[in-house]
């Protein structure tokens, strides 16, 4: 059995929580620890999901003609969704599970957010393999070699979608796979029709906010973003300076290109398009790939702003500039951090007069 | 820096204040001075003791028990008069304890004959002499006082913010007189360094408030407010080489009687607090009484956990409890281990949290009945916000606390190690998502920092 011992760890600890006491010089904790902040987070994604499934089978009623009635459009989602996550789960929570035993740590929480973000923000029509594997490279170079969660530098959910866009570019490309189960019909998303000179396929604005338009499962309803966006700024797991700063980076952003005639569409619908609203509050937020001082995540979250709309427009090839931009970002996530300690430092050497 | 020759009023806002149940009411409690010592080396930081006595000797009040290694002028006395009965030997032959049976028949003070000092380095060498040195504290390292370095200045705080602390008001009664004179020793001996007094805002300062050639500082705000830290870190903080002391109201007291009225004494009040206690109040003790007799009947119930100081940073005490050198405080809290079904997934309606995770905000204003478990498992740092808000220095936390970890010496002095110490680091700990020890952390790091320099 002790071949398990991190699988029936993680499962014991799962059920019940630990009988640990505290033997430091700090008798007492804080009740909440990294389970609890994780399942704030599910909870905070939940609205988009509950939205997700039913916006994939309403696409889908839609494409092909038939009746977009609530709960049929529910379940189709939901069964869409369904072998996405238990895909993810299986392949990510094993090469944890492996991990922590090689290493004889506790297996970490950090999967379970992880695994719960990879399917919303994949196409629904994605091919299971190509997301298990996606998964499974995400989890080991995205983190596990750098040391487990909470050493890792790049958000392991967007590197996922990441690797499937630059290594199944055939499978992923083209219009397909955004409509599940209708290939028939061209279903690409509308961003990717405006920015390729298609401005009459721009959905209103209010269509963008609420989210009845083609897209990943988890981005396309503002308000349920904007509702999860609450639940992590008021619960404290999510720094609202870094979403802040990212809505201020886009939006100047799009505002400078709608005026010089970059771009054809409105700032505000820049904000609404896409993933960028559901990368600024779920991923560009993640504590342990985002700036750990409190002035860098200012600077992390307004170049993430800046570079996602730059990319989204100026590259016409990939429209979904949200990801690569936050995953730049993470990479200069430490150089931000390492200028302002530094600053720090000699500021402190100042007023000391050491 | 330049010393500011001016009172200031600090006001913390980051910091918080644990709402529990049990402080201590103010009523002196029936406490019965027990046969019992054990002094332990241990409440002094790192210090290496050299045995002065051996099991049977006959011991006065101020003989020296065991001096530091390094230093051996500094001594620990007997607070009583009695006979040594055991020393206690752990791993490697570490002292533990030194065991004395008190003799109930003598007084608990004695006089001493010497001459007044009139310099500060007779007053330094009858302190060391008689034992009173090691009331003192240095920072960087909170450890006792080279006699030869003089310290840029001393503070003396006077309140403690920490959970379920006692009032200081109640702590000083009837030491007024010997405060004062302490005082007026206690600049004799810093070579006229100045001396610090900080004080709650709007409080009841009364004592403090009338002493003289003092610099008064006023705080506000919620723990860490009162921590000699805190004090430091905004009126005069240290650079690398610069020596502060601190010390404890009381033991200012204690001094004063020294010197005042050529008399030795160790009593001490202390505060029995903590959500396990019957009845909670004062009582006048000395420092390693054993209080195995005292508790077994003040307690609610058996599956407690005993210490000494608070609950943020105080020492567990296992057997014989007693009360440690530096602390005025027993805290009790129940034991915790209980395993709880999902509990990750429960609203939480009573589970105390800084953030918001737990439906415990919904009901600001209850106290909670505390315990020991973890509550959840270790794990590397992840959230890089929460020690922020609960860190008042106008240092980096995340950042000065993963330098300690790797023994960064280079970068924690950068980072500015020398104006903190553990307990500084107390609330970080109590907050902390992964289960850090951030104390335990920042206490190995500055050993190491400590032995380098």
């Amino acid at each position: 059995m002790r071949k398990f011992n991190a699988l029936l760890d993680a499962m014991d600890t799962f059920l019940r929580t630990p009988a640990t006491v505290t033997d430091g010089r700090c008798h007492v904790r804080d009740a909440v620890d990294m389970k609890r902040i994780m399942i704030t987070v599910m909870i905070a994604l939940c609205p988009a999901l509950l939205f997700g499934w039913w916006n994939v089978g309403y696409q889908h009623f839609l494409a092909i003609g038939g009746e977009t009635a609530l709960w049929p459009c529910l379940w189709y989602g939901f069964l869409k969704w369904l072998p996405l996550v238990i895909v993810t789960y299986v392949s990510g929570l094993g090469v944890e599970v492996l991990f922590a035993q090689i290493r004889k740590e506790e297996v970490a929480e950090g999967f379970f957010v992880t695994g719960f973000l990879i399917p919303m923000i994949m196409p629904p029509d994605v091919p299971l393999w190509i997301v298990a594997v996606a998964t499974i490279f995400a989890v080991i170079f995205g983190k596990e070699v750098f040391g487990g969660t909470g050493y890792n530098f790049l958000n392991p959910a967007l590197l996922a979608r990441a690797f499937v866009f630059f290594a199944y570019p055939s499978v992923i490309s083209g219009d397909k796979v955004w409509i599940s189960g209708a290939d028939a019909v061209t279903g690409a998303t509308p961003l990717a029709l405006v920015m390729n000179g298609h401005p009459e396929a721009m959905p209103s604005t209010w269509e963008l906010f609420f989210g009845t338009i083609p897209g990943c499962i988890g981005e396309t309803c503002k308000i349920a973003i904007l509702i999860g966006a609450a639940i992590l700024i008021f619960t404290q797991v999510a720094d609202w300076r870094i979403m802040l700063s990212v809505f201020v980076g886009g939006y100047a952003t799009a505002v400078v290109c709608q005026l010089t005639g970059l771009c054809p569409v409105a700032a505000h619908d820049q904000l609404l398009m896409g993933g960028f609203m559901f990368g600024a509050v779920f991923m560009a937020t993640d504590p342990v790939t985002a700036a750990h001082t409190r002035n860098g995540k200012y600077f992390y979250g307004l170049l993430i702003g800046i570079l996602a709309i730059l990319i989204r427009t100026l590259n016409k090839g990939y429209p979904e500039g949200m990801m690569l931009a936050i995953l730049l970002m993470n990479i200069f996530a430490p150089l931000i951090d390492w200028c302002i300690v530094q600053n720090h430092i000699k500021r402190r050497r100042k007023t000391l007069d050491l | 820096m330049q010393f500011q020759n001016e009172t200031m009023n600090v006001k913390i806002t980051k910091g918080l204040d644990l709402k529990i149940d049990g402080g201590a009411t103010d009523t002196m409690l029936d406490f019965a001075l027990p046969d019992l010592f054990h002094i332990r080396p241990d409440d002094f930081r790192w210090l290496t003791p050299k045995l002065l006595v051996q099991p049977g000797d006959r011991v006065q009040i101020g003989t020296p028990l065991f001096a530091d290694k390094k230093e051996e002028r500094v001594v620990t006395v007997s607070p009583v008069a009695g006979s040594v009965k055991e020393i206690v030997r752990g791993e490697k032959r570490v002292i533990e304890e030194i065991t004395i049976v008190r003799n109930c028949e003598t007084a608990l003070e004695t006089l001493v004959d010497f001459d007044d000092p009139t310099d500060g380095e007779s007053a330094r060498k009858l302190l060391l002499q008689y034992g009173l040195w090691p009331c003192l504290r240095q920072r960087p390292y909170s450890v006792i006082p080279n006699p030869d370095i003089s310290p840029k200045s001393v503070f003396i705080p006077c309140f403690d913010s920490n959970p379920l602390a006692p009032d200081f008001n109640i702590l000083m009664r009837d030491k007024e007189e010997h405060f004062r004179h302490g005082l007026k020793m206690l600049h004799l001996a810093a070579e006229n360094a100045p001396i610090h007094l900080c004080m709650r805002k709007d409080a009841e300062n009364e004592l403090f408030e009338t002493v003289e050639n003092v610099q008064k500082h006023y705080f506000s705000g919620p723990h860490p407010a009162g921590n000699v830290g805190t004090h430091i870190h905004h009126i005069d903080p240290i650079g690398k080489g610069e020596t502060v002391w601190f010390i404890d109201p009381q033991e200012v007291a204690r001094i004063g009687c020294f010197f005042a009225e050529h008399k030795l004494q160790f009593g001490k009040t202390a505060a029995l607090t903590g959500p396990e206690v019957k009845a909670t109040g004062y009582f006048q003790t000395i420092h390693g009484a054993d209080l195995s007799a005292f508790l077994s009947d003040s307690l609610t119930q058996k599956d407690v956990r005993i210490i000494s100081g608070s609950i943020l940073n105080g020492r567990k005490l296992t057997d014989n409890p007693t009360l440690s050198f530096h602390d005025h405080q027993i805290s009790v809290i129940a034991e915790g281990g209980k395993r709880e079904f999902i509990g990750w997934l429960l609203p939480g309606l009573k589970k105390w949290s800084l953030s918001h995770t737990f439906l415990a905000w919904l009901t600001p204003k209850r106290t909670y009945a505390v315990n020991t478990s973890l509550q959840g498992g270790r794990r590397a740092f992840m959230m890089t916000d929460v020690y922020d808000k609960v860190f008042p220095f106008d240092l980096m936390p995340l950042q000065l606390l993963k330098a300690c970890e790797i023994k960064d010496l280079e970068q924690m002095e950068a980072l500015g190690i020398y104006e903190v110490d553990s307990e500084d680091f107390a609330l970080c700990e109590l907050v902390c998502p992964s289960k850090k020890e951030c104390q335990k952390i920042v206490e190995d790091a500055i050993f190491e920092l400590r032995t380098q320099n």
